[in-house]
């Protein structure tokens, strides 16, 4: 007998899966097909005695080991958890600043030491184009600190042109 | 001095509650109320005594971790068996992926004769007292594969339904069917022949 639909159909019914007017349809097929209705007979009988069948077991260790490992475990996790969810002490806040600051504070002051004239705009392309921006090109954004000590200043070069007005600069 | 919480004689969903407040005691009243429960559980679906201990006190870690996630919409032993049982299906997924199946599981999927084998008719029960029903059950249990027992355990046992089966399980409905009918099948056999073996049929 080959496994099919109408077979697995049988067992969602005695499951209890099939509901509605496909299992009343299923149940008055059943009255007339003396197979289908064995299989339905026998799927009853093989879920009626594997229900409720799952053979007890009782640990085989101690129930104070068994907690006590358990109890291990949850302490383990929580410290874990609460070392990744514990602020940063001061002093590695403070060393988490240290280097960006340090960093800023070295660009301020190679800025600062900079001639004031324009720098140069020209952007060399290739040997024998050249491509002037105008002021507008050129983003620049300034920092002060609150008491004027350090100044940061970022200067944009980067341009957005489209590959056609590119082109035609280069011509 | 102030009185001692009876543990022992509170309902399950007053300790729940001093659990979630993080009374460890509290829950493991509760451990001590289900473990053996769990561990049934779960060595119904690894057949395999360490693993079966390893993962129900994975599960009742969890258990405590995301104890504020439960709220009563079924018993407490039934979330905690949900997480056993998804445990051990994790657990089924990564030996999977680390061996190649069986040659029994494999003979069972294509055994043609198998295929064709009826579902026989089992009558036990006047030769047996439930005890010995359920040690037979448990020995035929064992010889299915992985996944056949699987699905078995989860529809008898842990009581889903085929939909909830086929998600846990990352298959479809008919997989489910048909792996269940299969595995009844299977069960009938091997019921039969040890229940002949030992005449308790004829």
């Amino acid at each position: 007998m080959i496994e099919n639909e109408i077979q697995l159909k049988v067992q969602a019914l005695v499951d209890g899966e099939l509901t509605g007017r496909e299992a009343e349809e299923l149940l008055r097929h059943l009255e007339s097909d003396t197979e289908l209705k064995a299989l339905h007979t026998r799927l009853t009988a093989v879920r009626g005695l594997m229900t409720g069948a799952e053979l007890p077991r009782a640990l085989p260790e101690s129930g104070d080991f068994y907690w006590s490992r358990i109890a291990h475990e949850i302490e383990r996790e929580d410290r874990e958890a609460k070392r990744l969810a514990k602020p940063a002490s001061n002093t590695n806040w403070w060393l988490r600043w240290l280097m960006p600051l340090t960093g800023v504070a070295c660009l301020g002051l190679v800025l600062s030491l900079q001639p004031t004239t324009m720098p140069d705009l020209d952007i060399m392309l290739s040997g024998d184009h050249e491509l002037e921006l105008s002021d507008d090109e050129i983003d620049v954004m300034t920092f002060n600190t609150g008491d004027d000590t350090m100044s940061v200043v970022w200067l944009d070069y980067s341009i957005d042109l489209q590959q056609d007005e590119l082109e035609l600069w280069l011509d | 001095m102030p009185e001692e919480p009876a543990y022992t004689s509170a309902e399950d969903s007053q300790l729940v509650e001093q659990a979630k407040g993080g009374d460890m005691q509290a829950f493991e009243e509760l451990v001590s109320r289900y473990r053996n429960r769990i561990y049934m559980r779960a060595y119904s679906i690894m057949r395999n005594e360490d693993t079966a201990v390893d993962l129900s006190q994975n599960a009742w870690v969890k258990a405590w971790q995301r104890l504020d996630q439960f709220h009563g919409e079924a018993s407490f032993p039934t979330w905690l068996s949900r997480i056993v049982t998804n445990l051990c299906l994790d657990e089924l997924r990564r030996q999977k992926r680390a061996r190649t199946d069986s040659i029994e599981a494999m003979e069972e999927a294509t055994n043609p004769v198998e295929n064709r084998m009826e579902l026989e008719t089992v009558d036990p029960i006047n030769g047996l007292d439930r005890k010995e029903l359920r040690e037979r059950i448990d020995a035929a249990l064992a010889k299915l594969s992985d996944k056949h027992r699987t699905v078995i355990v989860l529809y008898e046992f842990e009581q889903l339904e085929y939909r909830e089966i086929a998600e846990k399980m990352d298959s479809s409905i008919g997989t489910v069917m048909s792996r269940l009918f299969y595995a009844r099948r299977r069960m009938a056999s091997l019921l039969n022949e040890t229940l002949k073996r030992d005449g308790l049929i004829g």
